[in-house]
């Protein structure tokens, strides 16, 4: 009985964090002009958001942006994460998580503002450069922290055990470390990637004349007024999530039934 | 293994804290200490302090972020709960959480322009049921209820990870010590779930001190906050080290919420 | 104060997703008895005590306390107490107020709490740790946590689901004692939770054993160890030699091709029965001597004891318990007496089985 009371609570608030979305899409299919009313059932902003090449290019520059940063910014995260935890000195290691935590918590603009001072000061110029740059600034510790529990359960014994099997120092990073670390890794990448799609303030602060994503583009757009092909742009980006997020439970529950096998 | 191999690898890393870390934040705080014209000068944190306004605003964005981050709490709390108890589905309902998240969050505060606003969605429901037209675009409510929907899964999570991570014998044993379920609940579960919380709490309360998208987009320009004020002087009236001061504020501010959510140990 | 029956469970049922976990349990515990309920895991054991305590509902049959029918109460409002596997403690309270906790929900003076706490953590020796959290015990520190926050409440009994499964040997068999003590001291009734026998058989007053939801056997552990009822009971209990044989007549069977007189009786005339003979109840001699000859396969040094393992004609295996070393491959005789035999029927229930031996047995 408090089973089925639950779930029409889970219910009402799943539509309720779905209300917008369904909204924006619901209208994408209007052949009308705006969001106040619906039509008829029509493709047009479909066709013309893929004939629209100004929003088209912001969307793969939000995109080329994303995975070029995800990328660097792992990199560089992962070999930061396995330094720090081999850190003997307890103060060391609080200082630099500390420091690497510090761009977690901070607000978007002071990150955005503090960016635009540090370019000004280097006479950085502002576009797609300085984008890149802060977005794989703001993603390195997130990958840090996504890492750092892995090596922590990477025990002693393990690297101990290779060197005593013959491994090189570079064998015990390639074979052992790396691929044991490589779940952490693969998450931080995804969060990197995640942040800097989902980013706008600060890419607003550090973005110059001629180069936007797609976030400041709907912010202009916003407040200029309202075109539908942002609705069709929002229903294509809903199918694609949705396809991916069916996609990953199901290899999330292949995993757990293989794991209870086991 | 060879530290100075380590270090190396590790160097581009400690670069990134150097240029990004620690430079901006020096920056952030040395131009708080400008004039427009370059100049040091004590003027913008005498001006934040003497001037009703600054203070003012800083008060309100206060009170924002106080209010969404206890309606986020309110809300998210049960969610979290019921969710956990879903044994066989809790997975699927989490990623269903989880999925918002992922749809930028421009897009869907777009949205709540077009519900909102005086020819939009509630207004004409309100209008054919003959309750008139009203405000709702550019209203404190308005704005508090995008603010607590964008951020309200950021809370969801870290509590339901901490509520799945209870031990079901401890509620058991509440019970068996003659605890009712008001007892155990706030004498048990609360304490247990703290962690959850006060990462939800922290996760929302910063920003909400600083938003300046929804306030802009759904606030109009009655609701301003630290986040807008900041905005404002960078790209607005280009005055940053007014801008900067704020920044040192909210900086000040934050380090306060991070001792105050901190794990005791 | 014994005597009395505290707790009944009549026609215990329960089904969870079309699994019956338990078979019609009814049983009667009486007050100040230490209580074991014995059987491997998954055998249900552990609902039998969730329905006791009440965190699981039967889906059929009555539970009383004291007289009164209890299906419907909730466990914070029933006089029992659980000490749960894991122990439960609180982690965000510390010692004194995992212990105070029940009181404080009473809303007892703080004065009368201190005074109640710390009587019962000196019963259970931990006082001076009042401030400890209790990450910082040791297992057997924990238990005793469990226990006292447990009987400071006064509780009229006292649940312990497999307590002591979490330490090591050693602690394991100081606290099989003290458990043991505490209880005689008390005079509570436990019921003991376990699939370890030898615990059952050190602490019990009375022994359940149960296996798929079934009590198969109940009675002093000397009643069990004797005589069991069955194939599971007897090798699940200590260590055993179970032979296939024929109940030729009242008193004498047939087994390895050769009768023997034994204590049994009331059985069909050459009725196939299992035979049990316990290994420290054979001895070793001449061949000439022996009842049953047998080749020794292997041996091993126990410490007080050898174990050896020797097959018969029929290669039927035989564990032996041997204060003397023997030869590995020597060819010796066993030898064991009538009363040692303990004959088992196929399929026979606990009240059959009692009232079989009511028929021969003084």
């Amino acid at each position: 009985m408090s089973k089925f009371k639950n779930g029409f609570f889970l219910f009402f608030i799943f539509l309720i964090l779905y209300l917008p979305i369904f909204y924006l899409v619901y209208y994408s299919f209007s052949s009308g002009n705006n969001i106040a009313k619906f039509e008829n059932f029509s493709w047009q902003h479909y066709l013309n958001l893929f004939a629209d090449r100004r929003l088209i290019g912001i969307v793969l520059n939000t995109i080329l942006i994303a995975l070029i940063s995800a990328t660097i910014a792992t990199t560089i995260g992962t070999f930061g994460a396995i330094y720090l935890n081999d850190l003997t000195r307890p103060w060391a290691k609080n200082l630099t998580l500390t420091l690497n935590n510090i761009l977690i918590v901070s607000p978007d603009v002071i990150i955005g503002a503090s960016f635009l001072i540090l370019y000004s000061a280097i006479k950085l110029h502002l576009g797609f450069w300085s984008v890149l740059i802060s977005h794989i600034a703001f993603s390195v510790p997130i990958v840090v922290l996504m890492v750092l529990p892995k090596l922590k359960e990477l025990t002693h014994s393990y690297i101990d055990a290779a060197y005593d099997l013959g491994a090189s120092s570079q064998q015990v990073l390639t074979r052992v470390i790396l691929p044991f670390i490589s779940s952490g890794i693969f998450s931080g990448f995804f969060m990197a990637l995640t942040y800097s799609l989902d980013d706008f303030a600060v890419t607003f602060f550090v973005t110059g004349n001629g180069f936007s994503t797609l976030s400041v583009e709907i912010y202009a757009m916003a407040r200029r007024g309202i075109s539908l092909e942002i609705n069709a742009l929002t229903g294509i980006i809903f199918f694609v999530i949705s396809i991916a997020m069916v996609f990953y439970y199901f290899v999330l529950q292949r995993n757990k039934k293989q794991k209870r096998i086991n | 293994m060879a530290k100075f191999k380590h270090f190396l690898v590790a160097a581009p890393y400690y670069l990134w804290i150097g240029l990004f870390v620690i430079l901006p934040i020096g920056l952030i705080f040395i131009y708080s200490f400008h004039d427009l014209n370059g100049h040091f000068t004590l003027n913008n944190y005498l001006n934040f302090f003497k001037n009703q306004t600054y203070l003012l605003m800083a008060f309100n964005s206060l009170c924002f972020a106080i209010i969404i981050t206890f309606i986020s709490l309110i809300v998210a709390y049960p969610i979290a709960w019921i969710i956990s108890k879903f044994q066989n589905s809790r997975d699927f309902l989490i990623l269903l959480v989880i999925m918002p998240m992922w749809i930028n969050l421009l897009l869907k505060t777009y949205a709540f322009i077009g519900i909102f606003s005086r020819n939009g969605t509630l207004n004409n429901l309100l209008a054919s049921l003959g309750l008139g037209r009203h405000q709702f675009l550019f209203t404190d409510i308005a704005f508090i209820l995008v603010a607590v929907y964008d951020q309200l899964p950021f809370m969801i999570l870290p509590i339901y990870n901490s509520v799945i991570t209870i031990n079901h014998s401890l509620i058991n044993a509440s019970f068996d010590l003659g605890a009712s379920k008001t007892q155990t609940f706030w004498r048990i579960i609360v304490p247990l779930t703290l962690p959850g919380i006060k990462s939800g709490v922290q996760a929302i309360f910063i920003p909400s001190l600083s938003l300046f998208m929804i306030t802009r987009l759904i606030g109009g320009n009655r609701v301003i906050t630290l986040g807008t004020a900041i905005e404002e002087h960078f790209l607005s009236t280009m005055n940053w080290g007014m801008g900067s001061t704020i920044g040192v504020i909210l900086i000040i501010a934050m380090i306060l919420i991070m001792l105050l959510t901190k794990e005791s140990k | 104060m014994t005597g009395k029956t505290i707790v009944e469970l009549k026609n215990i049922n329960v089904i969870i997703d079309d699994l019956q976990i338990l078979k019609n349990i009814s049983f009667e515990l009486e007050t100040g008895k230490f209580y074991t309920m014995l059987g491997p895991s998954g055998s249900g054991k552990t609902t039998i005590l969730k329905v006791i305590a009440g965190f699981s509902q039967p889906t059929s049959g009555e539970v009383f306390f004291n007289g009164k029918k209890i299906n419907q109460l909730p466990p914070n409002k029933r006089k029992i107490n659980t000490i749960f596997q894991d122990y439960a403690l609180f982690p965000n309270l510390n010692l004194f107020e995992n212990v105070a906790f029940g009181l404080r929900l009473q809303h007892k003076h703080n004065s009368e709490i201190s005074d109640r706490v710390s009587q019962i953590l000196d019963l259970v020796q931990l006082n001076g740790l009042e401030k400890r959290s209790v990450e910082e015990l040791s297992g057997g520190q924990r238990q005793r946590v469990a226990i006292a926050r447990s009987l400071v409440l006064n509780p009229k009994m006292l649940l312990l689901d497999e307590p002591l499964s979490a330490l090591d040997a050693k602690l394991r068999k100081k606290m099989q004692y003290e458990l043991r003590n505490l209880q005689q001291r008390l005079g509570i009734t436990f019921l003991f939770i376990t699939h370890d026998q030898e615990e059952a058989l050190a602490m019990s007053d009375f022994i359940f054993v149960i296996n798929n939801g079934e009590i198969l056997q109940s009675g002093t552990p000397v009643d069990i160890y004797d005589e069991p009822i069955n194939h599971f009971v007897a090798d699940f209990i200590g260590q055993s030699n179970i032979i296939d044989g024929t109940m030729v007549r009242d008193f004498v069977v047939k087994f390895v091709g050769k009768t023997f007189e034994c204590s049994d009786a009331g059985m069909r005339h050459n009725e196939p029965v299992e035979v049990v003979l316990r290994p420290e109840d054979l001895d070793i001699t001449e061949v000439k001597k022996g009842k049953l000859t047998v080749k020794v396969k292997s041996q091993i040094f126990r410490g007080d004891y050898y174990e050896i393992i020797a097959y018969d004609e029929d290669h039927n295996k035989w564990l032996i318990q041997s204060t003397n070393p023997v030869k590995d491959g020597a060819i010796v005789g066993i030898n064991f007496d009538p009363e040692d035999i303990h004959v088992m029927r196929f399929g026979e229930k606990e009240q059959e089985f009692d009232a079989r031996l009511e028929t021969y047995e003084d």
